[in-house]
Formats: structure tokens, C-alpha cells, sequence
């Protein structure tokens, strides 16, 4: 297990460095995080399902000017290895699934609050570069970013390592804890997290004509799976 | 004064460094040092021989510095072209600033609009359905889609900016992102309507005859447009599920 943990921090270092630090080519994304979480903890398609849920959750908060959007890579990291660990111990029933997407909000402030953190030390070190710089040193330009970059990367493999152990412990010690029944009346809830992606994409894309396309495919998306299900 | 042309190994530099523009982003200066730390290699080849004005140029772009990270491509290809001329003594330094600090605002509305608001959005949308039918053809068509476009104006950003700060007016036109932003966000619509769709296909008709789906497809675009409304109210999706914790904590205490 202590090799696995080691990959997701190392992986969960590169997508945190992606999502602010470095590139932004949207490696961070919980899609590509929970579905790399997945694969690391033995069920890439448990990861992946998480993903494809957080994907959207978190898109209404845009990452504009100082303000710093929830930790959906956190997330990702949290809820793709416990989907992996779950299905391969109690099975990841609807239940587990609706708990483990619900309680990776906690993950998701945590990571907010470690990355403003990051940047209030980045103030520090953006001062004493300027300081550098002020007494003729202009390497100290390099000097700087390479210590908010590394920065962003220790605290990322920190971040990563911290919450896919938080993932393993709730799938491993917290879920089983309750019984099948009881999950899977939690699982009444799993309706409402899709059309929650769905309302923040929908948020972001206002345009006069967002409404009419949206609730039009929509409807007819529906009507078609509606349909299927009743043909099989 | 005249000052060498820059060659092609020190464009690539900076073209490379852009990437790290974000590399210390802090509460002060915020893309300040990523912005001096990309532009370094054309400095250090304009000021050759010249360590005093180095420094000041170095300084100058030391100061407060945010644009949405792509985007800045542009204003940092054509900010090497004014210290050219800065270092040329064709220009006056303060132009740099004055340039930099016009143009990181609108360029920031544009970018964030564009990128985070309609192509992300449409991006994930098109990875969460693909994946959907295998994760890997999800993350590959996200990943493509959103980077094909944000490479492509990353380098024809720079590429217009190294022009020449006179370029920028025009490339912006050209590139027209106020009609792209609308065209992406009303697929990412479309996309996020199919979304919800499925989803609600899924979950909801569990047996039942035509007035039960009707049921629930009412039941579930009313669910989307209340979440929309509480977004558009501040609300934020970390506080909405927090909410459905609690409710489903509830459910399990009774």
C-alpha cells in the first residue's frame, strides 16, 4: 500500500502544480485526478465514475482576480481512491457513492484554505526576491519563482498524500460502519449531484438563448433514455 | 543606440517561461515575479553589457502584474518588443507600465470569460459524457478540446504581441473571442442540458407509465433551475452540498 501512496502524492503533485502554478493545460481536473486516483488504488472505472460527477460540480466558482474556487482536485484525489478502495471491499453501492461525492466537500474547502495559505507565503517570498533584486541580484527573479513553484508542489504532494489516506481510512473504517440499508437510503441523494453539475454549467453559459437549448436537450436527451429503458 | 535583434533561442525562453507565469502567484504583486522571470532571457540579451538598466528593467516588471494566464502571452510577446525599443532609446520606459497596465484588465474580462466561462466548461461537459462510455475517451477528448484552443491563442497571442504593441488591437480583433465566448457557451448549454438528460433518465423512471416520467422530468429540470438560481444568489456548490450532508445524515439518524 505505501507504494501507491507514494504514486498519488507524486501524480497529485503534478495536477495541483498544473492547476495554478504551472501550464493550467487542466490536468487538475477531477475527471483526469479521480480517474488517476482510481487506477493508482486498484479500480480506475470507481475513479472515473467520481470524476465524472465532480467534473462539473465546482465550475460555477470561477478562478477570477484573488479569489480561489473550492479544491475540486482535492476532491478528485479523495473520492477517486475511496471509490477504488470501496469497490473492492464492500462493493460501491449507490450509497457509499452519494456519501463519498457529499463528504469530499470537506476535502474541497481544505484544499481552498491550504492553497490561500501557499499564496500568503508567496508574498514573502515575492518581497525578499524584490529586496534581492534592489541590491543588484537579478537572479534572484529565478531564485524566487523556483520557491513559489516548489512551494505549490510540496504542499500539492502533501494535499494529495493527506487526502487519498483521508479517501482509504473513510472507505476502509467509516462506510462499513453502516449497513447496506442504511447506505442505501443515502443513496436518495445521489439523484440531486449530477443536475448540481448540470446548474453550474448552466450558471456560467448565461446567454439569451441558454434556457431554451438547455431545458430542449434536456427534454429530448431524457424523452430518448426514457425510451430505451422501457425497449430493453 | 541600437540594440541586436532577439534571436530565435531567446523568444523560445520566454514563449517557454509564459508557462510559469503563475510560478509565485502571491496576494501583493500576484503574477509579478512569474511576469519578470519570463521575460528575463530578452533583458538580459537587450541590457547585454548594460547591468544598471538590467536591474531597472527588471524592477519595472516587478511591479503588480494579473491577467487571466493565457492571455498574458500577448501582453508579455508585445512588452518584449517595447523594451527593444525602450533599450533602443526609442521609447520611454514608463510606456511599458502604462502599456501593461491597460491592457491586463480587459484582456483578464476577456480571458476569464472566454476560457473559464464558456471553453472549459463546454470542454468537461464533452469529457464527462464521453467518459461515460470509457474514461480514458473522456479525459483524451477534454484534454484535446479545451488545449487544442488554449495552445493555439497562447502562441498566435504571442506571436501578434512580438509583432508589436500596435498588433494586439488588431489580433484581438481578429480573433474575435466575444463571438467564440458565446458560441462555446451556448454548446456547453446544449451539452449540459444532454448532462442532466441522461442522468435524470437514469435515476429517475424506475417503472411507471408516461405521466411518471413527465413527473420526474419536472421534478428534475426544477431541481437544475433551483441550484441555478441559488448560484446565481452567491450560493456556493461547497455550501449546497454541505446542505444535502446534512439531510443525508438525517435520513440516516431516523
Amino acid at each position: 500500500m505505501a507504494w501507491r501512496f507514494l504514486l498519488a502524492a507524486l501524480l497529485g503533485g503534478v495536477c495541483y502544480l498544473d492547476r495554478t502554478a504551472a501550464c493550467q493545460l487542466m490536468l487538475h481536473r477531477p475527471l483526469v485526478v479521480a480517474t488517476l486516483m482510481g487506477a493508482v488504488f486498484g479500480n480506475m472505472a470507481a475513479g472515473a465514475q467520481v470524476g465524472v460527477v465532480l467534473e462539473l460540480i465546482y465550475l460555477a466558482r470561477l478562478p477570477v482576480g484573488a479569489s480561489i474556487p473550492p479544491d475540486d482536485t482535492g476532491a478528485a484525489v479523495f473520492g477517486g481512491s475511496a471509490a477504488a478502495i470501496a469497490s473492492s471491499s464492500l462493493g460501491l453501492d449507490a450509497g457509499s457513492f452519494t456519501a463519498l461525492l457529499l463528504l469530499s466537500v470537506f476535502v474541497a474547502e481544505a484544499g481552498k484554505a491550504a492553497d490561500r495559505f501557499v499564496r500568503k507565503v508567496n508574498v514573502r517570498i515575492a518581497r525578499i526576491t524584490a529586496e534581492s533584486v534592489d541590491r543588484g541580484d537579478m537572479q534572484a527573479v529565478e531564485h524566487g519563482l523556483l520557491a513559489g513553484l516548489t512551494l505549490f508542489a510540496v504542499t500539492g504532494m502533501v494535499l494529495a498524500l493527506v487526502f487519498s489516506a483521508a479517501g482509504v481510512a473513510v472507505s476502509k473504517e467509516l462506510l462499513p460502519r453502516f449497513g447496506p440499508a442504511s447506505r442505501g437510503n443515502f443513496a436518495v441523494l445521489l439523484p440531486a449531484l449530477p443536475l448540481l453539475g448540470a446548474a453550474s454549467v448552466y450558471s456560467c453559459s448565461r446567454t439569451e438563448r441558454t434556457a431554451a437549448v438547455f431545458y430542449l436537450t434536456m427534454a429530448a436527451v431524457f424523452g430518448g433514455t426514457v425510451l430505451f429503458r422501457w425497449s430493453v | 543606440m541600437t540594440t541586436p535583434a532577439l534571436a530565435m533561442r531567446f523568444r523560445s525562453a520566454v514563449w517557454r517561461r509564459q508557462f510559469l507565469l503563475q510560478g509565485c502567484w502571491n496576494y501583493e504583486g500576484m503574477q509579478n515575479v512569474g511576469f519578470a522571470y519570463a521575460i528575463l532571457p530578452a533583458l538580459r540579451h537587450f541590457y547585454a553589457n548594460r547591468p544598471e538598466e538590467a536591474l531597472k528593467a527588471v524592477k519595472r516588471h516587478l511591479e503588480f502584474f494579473n491577467t487571466q494566464p493565457a492571455m498574458g502571452a500577448l501582453i508579455l510577446g508585445a512588452s518584449v518588443r517595447l523594451e527593444e525599443r525602450v533599450a533602443a532609446g526609442e521609447a520611454d520606459p514608463r510606456a511599458i507600465g502604462t502599456f501593461k497596465v491597460g491592457l491586463m484588465g480587459s484582456l483578464g474580462a476577456i480571458g476569464d470569460s472566454f476560457f473559464w466561462g464558456a471553453l472549459r466548461p463546454m470542454a468537461s461537459v464533452v469529457g464527462a459524457l464521453l467518459a461515460l462510455l470509457h474514461p480514458l475517451l473522456g479525459i483524451a477528448a477534454m484534454l484535446l478540446l479545451y488545449n487544442g484552443v488554449h495552445l493555439t491563442i497562447r502562441r498566435r497571442g504571442f506571436d501578434a504581441g512580438m509583432e508589436g504593441p500596435e498588433s494586439v488591437v488588431g489580433w484581438l480583433k481578429r480573433a474575435a473571442l466575444n463571438v467564440r465566448t458565446e458560441d462555446r457557451k451556448l454548446l456547453a448549454a446544449i451539452l449540459a442540458g444532454g448532462y442532466a438528460g441522461v442522468f435524470a433518465g437514469r435515476f429517475f423512471v424506475q417503472g411507471g407509465g408516461a405521466s411518471h416520467a413527465l413527473a420526474s422530468f419536472l421534478l428534475a429540470a426544477a431541481a437544475v433551475r433551483l441550484f441555478a438560481v441559488l448560484f446565481r444568489k452567491a450560493v456556493s456548490p461547497s455550501e449546497i452540498l454541505s446542505f444535502l450532508l446534512f439531510v443525508g445524515v438525517l435520513i440516516l439518524w431516523r
